[in-house]
């Protein structure tokens, strides 16, 4: 009990004090800034080590996918072995072993292994994916986007808006007249800085307050689901 | 056409469509015209009153998904520093492929100014996890975080990084990304350390960034391709010798890329209006029907 649930409890709360009281005691009394320098350093140590377990989460996930012949087993395997090659090729590289001599182009413009893979392989396919969202966007705007009741005729119009607005089309409709090319532009530039900064300045606000909450409950150990126990 | 087979239009002439609007402006270019606007201007305006002495930390926080909007804007960015020989401090905080989107964008507008020294005019630190806590440790040395270059040199051996300890030596910081890490570089970087700070981001994430332009902590907003396209405008106008750059075939710029995406905003506009057009008229047609 003591080692999986209280010492997390006790080095959680230790070490979120921390950036909490150094904070002001930073200008206050000498020497104090070492300490929270010395724990952002961990963390950027540690949140590599994090992205490690989610490669061990992705490996353990797809050899059971693998093994058990579940649907799409078959994708597993070309995810572990992108997984591998990629992963294999930018360690080497970071190591400088043998013909992998680094991350990017070399120092007379010749093109690594990782290089040649992310140009060939990551970046076009990363890029094709993302691609597929203009086709599904203009499918589900065709199909979805029906004006039902009054919120939204509103949001259709915002949204007309400022398409007009953020594109040279909404220049050219008002052409003719004098000072037109600006409306509807000019009103997207409103909708930007008014409406839309008011809600997004409260999202934001929303969120750093529950972003502030949370941390207090993490540190004051009554938010406990990152220990896999129930909330105290 | 019926009105039945108009609403349950087959999705594949959608997906035509598209293709066709985004291809054919991409192949013959239209050249819709470019105006710029306030939140590009500032950023502009910030670094024409910036030289020789001064330096800018580029951040490139995205990846390939992202790249036909933001390698635009990175690229005119970059330029315009090196046309201006403003020193460029390059890093990258986006795991999902910044550390060679950064290094391939530095390395290309590198090459254009043969005149400028790797590790005296311009340094590719590379990647580095962790992105808020590398953010504040930068505040307190930026050679705690970046030990060495992304070419393996040792920070303190490199001529540029001697006079960089801290955002106290950075003048602008310019992120190029892709999610919320631009809204960190604010409320983090230019909150706590005071060093101003522009953001480029998608045109997805633009909006959300207007809340800390209108208070000051970030000078100058890049939203989208739009705002890549505005900036090559801007900086083809100040620099008329840039010209030829953006106008050679066969080169992806955002002003090119801008004809494709206007054309394909009409076609989903046209479909939006179609779509409730019929579907309106549909409901007409019903309630006629109904008795009574």
């Amino acid at each position: 009990m003591f080692w999986k649930l209280r010492l997390p409890l006790i080095l959680t709360f230790l070490v979120g004090c921390v950036p909490v009281v150094t904070f002001f005691l930073a200008e206050r009394v000498p020497g104090v800034s070492i300490v929270p320098t010395t724990v952002e350093r961990y963390m950027v140590i540690i949140a590599g080590f994090a992205l490690l377990l989610g490669v061990v989460n992705v490996v353990q996930g797809s050899v059971r996918r693998i093994a058990q012949r579940r649907p799409g087993w078959p994708f597993a395997i070309s995810l572990l072995a992108g997984l591998l090659v990629m992963g294999s090729f930018g360690v080497l590289s970071a190591l400088r072993v043998g013909p992998f001599q680094g991350l990017l182009a070399g120092p007379r413009g010749e093109v690594t292994p990782f290089l040649w893979m992310t140009r060939h392989f990551f970046d076009p396919l990363q890029a094709a994916i993302f691609s597929l969202l203009a086709f599904y966007i203009a499918s589900a705007a065709f199909r979805a986007f029906r004006v039902r009741n009054l919120e939204a005729a509103l949001l259709i119009i915002a949204a007309f808006l400022v398409m007009l607005g953020r594109t040279p089309l909404g220049e050219y409709i008002f052409r003719w007249a004098p000072g037109g090319e600006r409306w509807l532009p000019g009103l997207t530039d409103w909708f930007m800085a008014v409406p839309n900064t008011a809600a997004q300045r409260g999202v934001i606000i929303g969120a750093a307050l529950g972003a502030a909450s949370l941390s207090l409950r993490v540190i004051l150990g009554i938010e406990r689901s990152y220990l896999g126990a129930k909330e105290r | 056409m019926k009105l039945e087979r108009l609403v349950r239009l087959d999705r594949r002439i959608i997906y035509l469509l598209i293709a066709v609007g985004t291809l054919l402006p991409i192949l013959w270019r239209i050249g819709f015209p470019v105006s710029p606007t306030p939140p590009v201007q500032a950023l502009f305006a910030r670094l024409e009153t910036l030289g020789p002495g001064d330096i800018v930390l580029a951040s490139f926080d995205y990846g390939p998904t992202t790249a036909p909007e933001i390698t635009p804007m990175a690229r005119a960015v970059l330029r315009h520093c090196f046309e201006r020989r403003i020193r460029v401090v390059a890093i990258a905080l986006f795991p999902l492929g910044g550390v060679t989107m950064g290094g391939e964008v530095l390395g290309e507008m590198a090459a254009e100014y043969p005149a400028l020294r790797d590790g005296e005019d311009y340094v590719y630190l590379g990647y580095k996890d962790g992105t808020q806590a590398a953010m504040k440790l930068m505040g307190a040395s930026f050679a705690s975080v970046f030990p060495f270059s992304n070419a393996g040199v040792p920070v303190e051996e490199i001529p540029l990084m001697q006079q960089v300890r801290n955002y106290a030596d950075i003048d602008l910081v310019v992120s190029f990304s892709t999610n919320v890490i631009g809204e960190w570089w604010a409320n983090l970087v230019n909150a706590q350390f005071g060093v101003p700070v522009a953001v480029g981001t998608t045109a997805v994430w633009a909006p959300k960034h207007f809340a800390f332009l209108d208070s000051g902590q970030i000078l100058g907003l890049l939203g989208g391709l739009k705002g890549a396209s505005e900036y090559e405008h801007l900086l083809v106008a100040a620099y008329p010798r840039l010209e030829p750059l953006y106008e050679r075939a066969g080169v992806y710029t955002a002003m090119k890329g801008m004809d494709a995406q206007t054309v394909d905003h009409a076609i989903i506009m046209l479909f939006i209006l179609i779509g409730n057009a019929a579907h309106f008229w549909m409901r007409r047609r019903e309630s006629a029907r109904r008795p009574g």
